[in-house]
């Protein structure tokens, strides 16, 4: 599961021929460390308004707290208002939430584009709009979809391992609204490594924002399906890391390596095949037993039957769409009728660029995967009412076991066709888990995060 | 002077002024046949992964039990202080104290029994308890010949003697010695001793076959239901009981050839279907008092109300080898004034079908109640849907300390299943017969 | 009766020597007429006999007895009889050494016997008599602590095709043996002759390999009689208590390596009866008996 190829690239001998021939100049991401600062170096915040002003504030605030302060704990970075010559930013922040005509992108836009060239390895540009409606009036709304395409062609230009995202907030919104903060800080950082040109709307101000931003989920209880290895493991592993209990459930078949991960994490293992008619029962009644309570379900137990669609056989078909869908579906009702899933519940659910953009050799699995995104979508409602959400993440190329069985040039070539010029990492998708599912991601709600370092196929 | 109110043992599960002794759970591996997915496991292996399986389960990871009592039948020397190595190994807390028990293929049940008396005692708060044995890494030893010579040249203090003593080993002494599973003070095996029991009691090889048929078909069922989901953590890629064979029937059990009892003048009935094949594997199983399964969140399965060990005298003929548990049973229910009928499962250890049989059939014979039992007439019978329910050592196998913990788990989660569907006190009998004419008895109750 | 006083308890080996140098004297005298036809008048004793701890240990691991400091009834067999056997290479002994069978043995254990007790050995022969097969004789030995008897041993050997004077009577007539339910087995190994003769002294050459035997008619090694016996008696455990006697007659010797089928059980009147034979053919090896006095 090594990329080779990427350790190649960047290392001597090996580096200087690939710069030569000019082949794809992949970077190492920069990934989240307990402890580590949320971005090495100074932030530009662009945008020269209240909210412009509300973010700075934010960002460059003391982290205990603003003597008197009573609402926002600061961020602690060092922060300019405008660009410095010869700064080497770690991010920069385009706050576009007041612009009213495509003509006032231009200053701070521009503004930008003279750090860009200076942006630290790793760095990041993230951009708060509002979301486009059709009720705005047409110059409003033009500004602010242009946003969307500006943002997604800017991250497809940085290079370093930089990324660019966007907060999109829905009218009414306030900047300072937890899912805004708690978006624009995981766009910000090393947690978001292999999320790039992605626009995350906040749909509401639910949510809250964290005791403690290490450990978000504290006091949380998590399950995690499909826990045994790979993604799975890597988002029991990641929820642990951020203070929630989990249960790691996987088939019993896979329960040897399920028992290690749960060990490793200190949470508790359930040997449970989740197409069973009582698995939402089964989780349920295990997650309020043991832990006493239920906050966080991650569905992320998937399977895959590639066959082309003339060549399909019932069997395929209808195994990946039992696990990778329907049994999400029953699960979610159990715990939806149960009343035991009603404190600021989350679910995440796994999707798939194939569910999107399509694949070839995929049509039950993209079925499935496509399916996830319109059950987060039409569940999230259902969760509104007592400040729970449902949103999905869907993984690009990730390095798994499951990705290592493709054939060598496939994922040569498959790794390098986004702007990261990589694949991702399990923990890049359990990071996006992560945050999906913390308190401050209450005003997410339906949305399905790509994780795909900006494929080139897809929305 | 008033009468005391003493309850009786059959009023209350414990006696009074002593708690209960919870059974909280367990986990084993799958069984796996000699020479199969374990081959190349150690019992150390198998008993950490048995643990780290029931750790993960209950969320004791770093958690400080009060004792883990575990054992191996096959030891080698270097596993001395194998619990204690299998918990250092594990994710327990390392200060958790262990100890290891032996009590041939009783010692599983022994370690539960005498855990759980601990807990009653207030000595300890929980335990687990534990058996482990492979047959494909069984110790080997040097012949009993070269040992002495050895320790000997350990002792000399001269080269002459050193010399001397050398020069005592023979090519042959070099031939390694595999451990023997026949009885020391017999030279005959298990299943020959089991042999002349089964002819004395006149059992049937269609009576043997059934039992064998029906364990395999009970085990299958429980697999496929999902029963032991919460009861077995795959182990080297071995998800179900290697030996199970949920395809069997009586038709293929009659073709097998007799292995046992082929020198008796009554026709041999004792096959490889309806004996227990020699099996790897580890079992464990969490106890508690009900405070420290309260503090754990933990839901109390089963109580272990009361134990019965028994021996006889297979040494000289008088009874057979692995005929113990009948007159253990007897005592332990009228100590605790029950009776056969009062049980609403019966498990019997499936040394070899016809241990099940012989062990029903003295029960049923009035004779054997008045002369060897001392009662009025004969014991009882078992209903045999209350046996084994869930199949068990002929199907599932037998690694031998592991037993009494695949037992006493899988009944335990079926009493406490049937208790939460009927609301009502619900009974299990547990028996073990063990080498050495030994055998151990124990009575649950759904908690 | 003459009584000779021996310093020590005479090797064994020195007395086979012995006795095949006497059994060929004997061959010549009867030959011309003038060997002896009575017992000799003698008792041959050893006085102050004690056990070697090592020798006792390696005696009871062989036979399967706990390594106590009881000695076992068939231990002080092996301390006592030299001093009977010393008794048959006598040259006024009537009966060849060599060739004779032992058939039965009777052991008496009146008392237990520890491992620092003194033993004072008397010995010498009785009862010769006429048999179907030839004759047979029995070798006494009492062993005394002090002045109690603590045990007493007769060894029956058969001289066969040894014709003295009188009629056969009906002793050792073959009674028919009925294989019973088994409770055990011995496995012989090949050198169970050689390793009870280390800890016996009797290294008679039909016990030590295949090739002595063949020397002396036997197909291969045979078991030594004595340690079936013991076996059997170890067999019997704690129930025998301190005090009984401990029969056996030998029909049929045991070849090396071999299987034994054996049963030992209890009679129900305190004692046992043991037995041990071929499971193949049915035919026995040995049976007796263990009763407490």
């Amino acid at each position: 599961m090594t990329d080779t190829y990427l350790n190649l690239v960047n290392s001597g001998v090996t580096k200087k021929i690939a710069k030569q021939l000019g082949l794809p100049q992949p970077t190492p991401l920069r990934r989240h460390r307990p402890g580590a600062p949320l971005v090495d170096g100074p932030v530009l915040v662009l945008g020269r308004d209240g909210d412009g002003d509300a973010l700075a504030a934010v960002l460059s605030g003391p982290a205990g707290g603003a003597p008197g302060a009573t609402v926002l704990d600061g961020w602690d970075l060092e922060v300019h208002r405008h660009a410095h010559p010869d700064t080497r930013y770690a991010a920069v922040v385009l706050v576009l939430t007041g612009v009213t005509h495509p003509d006032q992108l231009a200053e701070p836009v521009l503004a930008a584009a003279g750090t860009l060239k200076g942006l630290a390895r790793g760095g990041r540009v993230v951009t708060v709009s509002r979301e486009a409606g059709v009720d705005d009036a047409p110059a409003l709304a033009a500004a602010r979809q242009g946003v969307d395409g500006l943002l997604r062609s800017l991250a497809k230009e940085l290079r370093g391992g930089a990324t660019g995202n966007g907060v999109v907030l829905r009218e009414g919104v306030p900047v300072t609204a937890p899912s805004v903060l708690g978006a624009l800080r995981f766009f910000l950082s090393a947690r978001s490594a292999f999320v790039d040109g992605q626009l995350l709307t906040v749909a509401s101000d639910a949510g809250a924002l964290p005791a403690s931003w290490e450990t978000p989920l504290d006091g949380r209880v998590a399950v995690v399906t499909g826990a045994a290895r790979g993604i799975g493991k890597a988002i029991a592993q990641t929820l642990a890391r951020d203070g929630a209990t989990v249960v790691a459930v996987d088939v019993p078949a896979a329960g040897e390596q399920l028992a290690a991960v749960a060990n490793e994490i200190h949470g508790t293992a359930l040997q449970l095949d989740v197409t069973a008619d009582d698995a939402g029962a089964r989780i349920l009644a295990h997650a309020l037993q043991r832990h006493g309570r239920l906050d966080v379900v991650v569905h992320n137990a998937g399977i895959t039957r590639d066959k082309l669609l003339a060549n399909m056989t019932p069997d395929k078909w209808e195994s990946v769409l039992a696990v990778n869908i329907a049994s999400q579906l029953r699960i979610n009702e159990a715990l939806l009728t149960s009343g035991d899933f009603a404190d600021a519940p989350r679910i995440v659910s796994l999707a798939s660029t194939s569910g999107i953009a399509g694949n070839r050799g995929q049509t039950n699995y993209a079925a499935s995967k496509g399916g996830v995104i319109g059950m987060v979508r039409a569940t999230a409602p259902l969760l509104v009412p007592f400040g729970g959400t449902a949103n999905a993440v869907a993984p690009g190329f990730i390095e798994t076991e499951m990705t290592a069985r493709i054939p060598a040039v496939t994922r040569q070539v498959a790794r390098r066709l986004n702007s990261l010029q990589q694949g991702g990492l399990p923990v890049d998708v359990a990071e996006a888990v992560a945050f999906l599912a913390s308190p401050a991601a209450g005003g997410v709600v339906g949305e399905t995060l790509r994780v795909c370092g900006q494929n080139l196929v897809g929305r | 002077m008033a009468p005391s109110p003493r309850k009786t043992p059959a009023d209350t599960p414990t006696t009074p002024g002593t708690r209960r002794a919870l059974v909280l759970g367990g986990n084993r591996i799958p069984f796996a046949r000699a020479g199969g997915a374990y081959a190349h496991a150690s019992n150390q292996d198998m008993l950490t992964a048995a643990l780290d399986g029931l750790v993960a389960r209950y969320g004791l990871q770093g958690e400080r039990i009060g004792e883990v009592a575990a054992g191996a039948v096959l030891k080698h020397s270097r596993d001395f202080n194998l619990t204690r190595e299998a918990v250092l190994g594990s994710a327990l807390a390392p200060t958790t104290p262990a100890y290891d028990v032996q009590q041939a293929c009783a010692t599983g049940l022994e370690s539960v029994v005498g855990l759980a008396n601990k807990i009653r005692l207030g000595q300890l708060d929980s335990g687990i308890a534990g058996g482990v044995d492979t047959t494909s890494d069984a110790p080997i030893a040097v012949s009993d010949r070269l040992r002495r010579t050895l320790l000997d040249l350990s002792r000399a203090r001269s080269v002459g003697q050193r010399l001397a003593v050398a020069s005592r080993i023979r090519p042959k002494d070099l031939a390694p010695a595999a451990p023997r599973t026949d009885e020391p003070r017999t030279g005959l095996s298990m299943g020959e001793h089991q042999a002349l029991t089964t002819a004395q009691w006149g059992i049937t090889r269609e009576a043997q076959d059934e039992v064998a048929f029906a364990s395999h078909q009970r085990l299958a069922a429980a697999w496929a239901d999902g029963f032991f989901d919460d009861l077995v953590t795959p182990f080297r890629g071995q998800t179900t009981d290697g030996n199970l064979r949920a395809d069997t029937s009586l038709e293929k059990l009659a073709k097998l050839k007799p292995v046992f009892g082929l020198g008796l003048d009554t026709p041999a009935t004792m096959t490889a279907g309806n004996s227990t094949p020699l099996t790897d594997g580890a079992s464990t199983v969490l106890l508690g008092s009900d405070e420290w399964a309260a503090a754990h969140d933990l839901t109390p399965l089963a109580v272990v109300v009361d134990a019965e060990a028994a021996a006889v005298d297979f040494v000289h003929g008088v009874d057979g080898l692995l005929m113990a548990p009948v007159f253990a049973v007897p005592r332990l229910l009228a100590r605790n004034g029950l009776t056969l009928d009062d049980l609403d499962y019966v498990e019997i250890h499936e040394a070899f079908a016809s241990t099940v049989l012989t062990t029903l059939a003295a029960w049923e014979s009035a004779q054997f109640g008045k002369e060897r039992l001392g009662l009025d007439g004969a014991f009882g019978s078992v209903d045999r849907a209350r046996l084994n329910v869930h199949g068990s050592s002929l199907a599932a196998g037998h690694p031998f300390a592991a037993t009494g913990g695949r037992i006493v788990a899988t009944i335990s989660k079926e009493l406490h299943r049937r208790q939460q569907a009927e609301g009502r006190p619900v009974r299990a009998l547990v028996s073990v017969c063990a080498a050495g004419g030994l055998g151990l008895t124990a009575i649950l109750e759904a908690a | 009766m003459t009584t000779v006083v021996l310093p020590a308890v005479p090797s064994l080996g020195g007395l086979y020597a012995r006795g095949a140098a006497a059994t060929g004297r004997l061959a010549v005298a009867r030959r011309v007429g003038r060997a002896p036809t009575d017992l000799p008048d003698v008792v041959h004793e050893v006085r102050g006999v004690r056990a070697d701890a090592d020798h006792l240990t390696e005696y009871q691991h062989l036979v399967g007895e706990s390594a106590s400091d009881r000695l076992p009834a068939g231990f002080v067999h092996v301390l006592a009889f030299p001093v009977a056997f010393a008794v048959m290479v006598r040259p006024d002994f009537p009966l060849p050494l060599l060739g004779l069978v032992h058939v039965a043995n009777r052991v008496t254990q009146h008392a237990p016997v520890g491992l620092g007790d003194a033993l004072d050995v008397r010995a010498w022969a009785e009862g010769l008599r006429p048999h179907r097969a030839g004759t047979t004789v029995d070798l006494v030995a009492e062993v005394r602590v002090g002045d109690a008897l603590v045990w007493r041993g007769v060894s029956t050997y058969l001289a066969k095709g040894v014709r003295l004077a009188g009629r056969p009577t009906d002793e050792g007539a073959r009674s028919d043996f009925v294989a019973p339910q088994p409770t055990g087995r011995w496995r012989l190994a090949a050198d169970t002759g050689r390793r009870y003769a280390a800890v016996s002294g009797d290294h008679n050459p039909i016990h030590l390999s295949a090739v002595s035997a063949k020397a002396l008619g036997f197909p291969r090694a045979i078991a030594h009689g004595m340690y079936t016996a013991a076996r059997a008696l170890a067999d019997v455990g704690a129930s025998r208590g301190d005090a009984f006697t401990w029969s056996v007659e030998f029909a049929k010797p045991a070849l090396l390596p071999g299987t034994v089928t054996v049963r030992v059980a209890p009679d129900g009147d305190g004692s046992t009866t043991f037995a041990g034979w071929d499971a193949r053919t049915g035919k026995p090896y040995l049976t007796g008996t263990v009763v407490p006095l």
